[in-house]
């Protein structure tokens, strides 16, 4: 008994109480696996995954550090569609996008339209799925009628009547209204084509099988690693790589700290600031593009400063757009003139950045009756100073200082801002409530590859995405023309034109064009920045060279 | 016995109050469920929803009925069936989701445990030999330095060093013992701070009676007075702390997950809570409650052991 109470004795108590907790923690991650492997889905444990990748660095394998939790590989019901797509290179669209955005051809080798409600898509022959089947119509008619009834996003803008399969390689599809923006919706990776053989008989999703450069080989549930091969029948020639393991990192100090030790060979958005440090790291590179995404500013017009045209345009002329690109995004990004990249076919290329005058600021503001009267830096008018609150949120590392910097450029005009870091729930609920001046937040302006999406969504009266509250007639007017037109040119013409006015009138500050560090090895060769794609775009030419 | 059961009615209603309250206040934060659920799994962060698809959400997740009924139904189905309910997000049991991810947490939260109570009694003790020594003073700087850091930071200084600099183990990554090195010590150094700190006091406290001054005269060598007779007089505050950082623990491990890309339950629930999908903030909570209640259960077993004059029921 005196041996029982011993002080070893607890401690031997506490070590094994550690133990017990340690071992049960391994012992049912085994049963998990044991359980996936009855399930029939090919899962590699966790500890197979990490030697494999060790056993095969000497070859040619890639090791991807991908920015997101990779959670899910579902392609249609789920988030895996970007993924899948663009990043694992598993999937391919029907239709694809030059470096402008303008379309070419996918897995569908052209279109016309028959008439007002009706596409016909003649497929490419000889590509066969991973699975050994060929693609055909009926299996593109598949996709794409699962995708509809999965995601009411694709759904509402595809706004698909009926799919008929005409011949093996031949796809009518018949819309509700007319509907000019149909190829360049099906170049969404969500739209992505798969086999049927990727569900089982009871039509549970379980593993994407694509026509792409590489094969989905297995996905880890628990480590979350996604591991694809070559696809050796690939119908677009040789792909480079044998194998590629993709792990999400979301943490981008742990990106950065996981290529400069060796762990991957392929990352994106390191932190900003550290972009230089490591691209002058002998054996990474790093590359700075931009991507279809602008950080803007909401303005809130029906706020009484606000409303007035002139305190927006001292507003954009206060902001230096130039050094927010410099020294807060560290060039990874550009200062922006209009909503679309100057890359882009349809831009309006007149367009140039607001640069930044004081004095057209203090000018145009003095005009409009705010001076500041009573000596403390902030301007006045009938006993009000011009103070304004600023929303934004952290998801994105670029704003908070973004948001920051522009009070204190925006302070030096007289103009008094106070930054609001929150969270997302909250910053819907104060848009709701009408409660909130500015809102700084960075919007995708190409996820499909045409104006039209954008301008409607941002400029029309009662837009979905039109937070300032903006109307102007003649912008809705110009809108609904264009969107009818299905001339490219003089449909870009119209779009120019309500890019022009809302330039003018700045119901939104367009900031900075949104950028991407691409982090690689040297010895990852034959990588070409696709800039249609969401964040990267993992390319069937790249390959290791040691 | 008669004890357990009191001890084992009264967490059942711990934890049930605690679901009643996470679901409650989920509730109450501002935003839209349904368009949160929404932009998390259809259409991106800060894409904008339309009425139609907002009131799809809702009615697929039965958002519209009134609170106290969600609730009811989400404690039948839990209670009747085990069946905790269907991440919204992740299309998946909320169950099956656990069982990936808790195992993780369990390795990381009990590695970090087992080195806050080693390193931290076994410095406390060696801290109080050396009162008021040169040794003594280092480690109590050392400790005050670990308990005002936070965990983020020292996480990214032990990668610099253990990872960048020595090469001895992989930023990140999860599966073998290597791995679980430095999100374990990154999360313990606050804990085997604390730890080690009640140590010490407890210690001097104890040394400082009058039977130990009787052991030194009795000629008994020092390990010796430590291990049969100060030691354990010692331990009880010791076991509380202990008890309690299990709480810091699994807040830590939040963080400490996501920098190392740790695949546990505390990234879940922080993603979970900002989409808001509910059954999986739930089972989470449930989990983590659940362990805590457990740690602490097992911190009261051993008081009876340590001090017999301690007796429950």
């Amino acid at each position: 008994m005196k041996n029982k109470n011993s002080p070893f004795f607890i401690l031997l108590i506490i070590l094994l109480t550690c133990a017990i907790l340690i071992t049960s923690g391994c012992s049912s991650k085994e049963e998990n696996n044991a359980k996936e492997a009855v399930s029939g889905m090919e899962v590699a444990s966790g500890s197979d995954a990490v030697s494999q990748q060790e056993g095969d660095s000497e070859d040619n394998t890639l090791v991807l550090g991908e920015m997101w939790e990779i959670d899910s590989i579902n392609t249609i019901n789920g988030d895996g569609g970007t993924l899948i797509c663009e990043k694992a290179a598993v999937t391919e669209t029907l239709v694809g996008a030059n470096e402008d955005f303008s379309l070419k051809p996918g897995l569908a080798s052209s279109w016309k339209q028959l008439d007002e409600n009706t596409w016909e898509f003649k497929l490419r022959e000889n590509v066969t799925f991973h699975d050994g089947s060929e693609m055909t119509a009926e299996e593109v008619k598949f996709t794409l009628e699962n995708v509809i009834k999965a995601n009411t996003k694709v759904a509402s803008m595809l706004k698909v009547d009926t799919i008929e399969a005409v011949d093996d390689h031949t796809l009518k599809i018949k819309t509700k209204e007319i509907n000019p923006i149909l190829p360049g919706i099906l170049h969404y990776p969500d739209t992505a084509i798969i086999s049927p053989s990727s569900f089982d008989e009871s039509e549970e999703f379980i593993k994407p099988i694509g026509t792409g450069p590489y094969k989905f080989e297995s996905f880890d549930e628990q480590t979350r690693i996604l591991t694809v091969v070559k696809n050796e029948n690939w119908w677009g020639g040789k792909v480079g790589l044998d194998k590629m393991i993709l792990k999400g990192i979301p943490d981008p100090n742990t990106r950065a700290m996981a290529i400069e030790n060796g762990e991957v060979d392929f990352t994106v958005d390191v932190p900003y600031s550290e972009t230089d440090r490591i691209d002058a790291i002998d054996g990474i590179t790093v590359e700075k593009y931009k991507t279809p995404r602008v950080y803007k500013l909401d303005i809130n017009l029906k706020h009484e400063p606000l409303e007035d045209i002139r305190v927006r345009q001292a507003m954009s002329y206060a902001i230096d757009r130039h050094a927010i690109a410099e020294h807060v995004l560290y060039n990874v990004g550009e200062a922006a003139a209009g909503p679309f990249l100057p890359t882009m076919v349809w831009a309006n290329k007149s367009l140039s950045p607001y640069t930044r005058d004081l004095e057209e600021a203090d000018e145009l503001l003095t005009a409009a009756g705010w001076v500041d009267t009573d000596g403390d830096g902030i301007r006045d008018k009938d006993g009000k100073s011009l103070n304004l609150n600023m929303m934004t949120y952290s998801a994105r590392p670029g704003l908070p200082p973004m948001a920051e910097a522009m009070a204190a450029q925006l302070k030096e005009a007289g103009i008094d801002v106070e930054i609001e870091v929150m969270e997302m729930g909250s910053i819907y609920d104060r848009k709701e409530k009408g409660d909130w001046d500015l809102y700084l937040a960075a919007y995708n302006i190409a996820m499909v590859p045409d104006p039209e999406y954008i301008l409607t969504n941002w400029y029309m009266t009662n837009g979905t995405d039109n937070g300032p509250g903006y109307s102007n007639q003649k912008v809705d007017t110009l809108i609904t023309e264009a969107r009818k037109i299905t001339d490219l040119e003089e449909r870009y013409k119209k779009f120019n034109e309500v890019e022009a006015i809302v330039n003018e009138e700045q119901p939104m500050i367009i900031v900075a064009y949104y950028g991407c560090a691409i982090v690689k090895k040297d010895h990852v060769k034959g990588y070409v920045f696709d800039p249609t794609a969401h964040d990267y775009r993992i390319n069937a030419g790249m390959y290791i060279e040691k | 016995m008669k004890y357990l059961i009191k001890r084992a009615g009264f967490m059942a209603f711990t934890v049930f109050a605690v679901c009643a309250l996470t679901f409650f206040l989920m509730n109450v934060i501002p935003g839209g469920t349904a368009e949160l659920i929404l932009k998390h799994t259809l259409i991106g962060l800060e894409e904008s929803a339309t009425e139609e698809q907002l009131s799809q959400i809702s009615s697929r997740y039965n958002l519209d009925d009134p609170l106290y009924l969600q609730f009811y139904w989400w404690v039948k189905e839990a209670v009747l069936r085990g069946d905790i309910g269907t991440s919204y997000i992740y299309n998946k049991p909320v169950l099956y989701l656990l069982t990936l991810r808790l195992p993780a947490t369990v390795q990381l939260a009990g590695a970090s445990m087992a080195i806050a109570t080693l390193a931290g009694v076994s410095l406390g003790i060696y801290s109080a030999l050396q009162e008021n020594r040169i040794s003594d003073h280092i480690l109590r700087i050392v400790t005050l330095f670990g308990v005002s850091m936070p965990g983020f930071w020292i996480a990214l200084i032990l990668i610099i060093i253990f990872s960048l600099k020595l090469k001895l183990v992989q930023v990140s990554g999860y599966g073998n013992l290597e791995n679980l090195i430095l999100p374990a010590a990154a999360l313990s150094l606050h804990s085997v701070a604390a730890v080690m700190r009640v140590t010490r006091t407890s210690m001097l406290e104890t040394l400082g009676q009058e039977y130990i001054r009787f052991a030194k005269a009795k000629g008994l060598p020092v390990w010796k007075i430590i291990s049969r007779h100060a030691l354990k007089n010692a331990m009880l505050p010791v076991v509380t702390v202990i008890g309690f950082q299990m709480g810091n623990l699994l807040g830590g491990a939040v963080v400490i997950e996501k920098i190392f890309a740790w695949p546990g339950i505390g990234s879940l629930l922080v993603d979970s809570i900002s989409a808001r999908d509910l059954p999986m903030v739930q089972g989470c909570v449930l989990a983590i409650v659940t362990m805590f209640l457990l740690v602490n259960f097992i911190v009261d077993i051993l008081y009876t052991h340590l001090d017999p004059r301690i007796r429950y029921g």
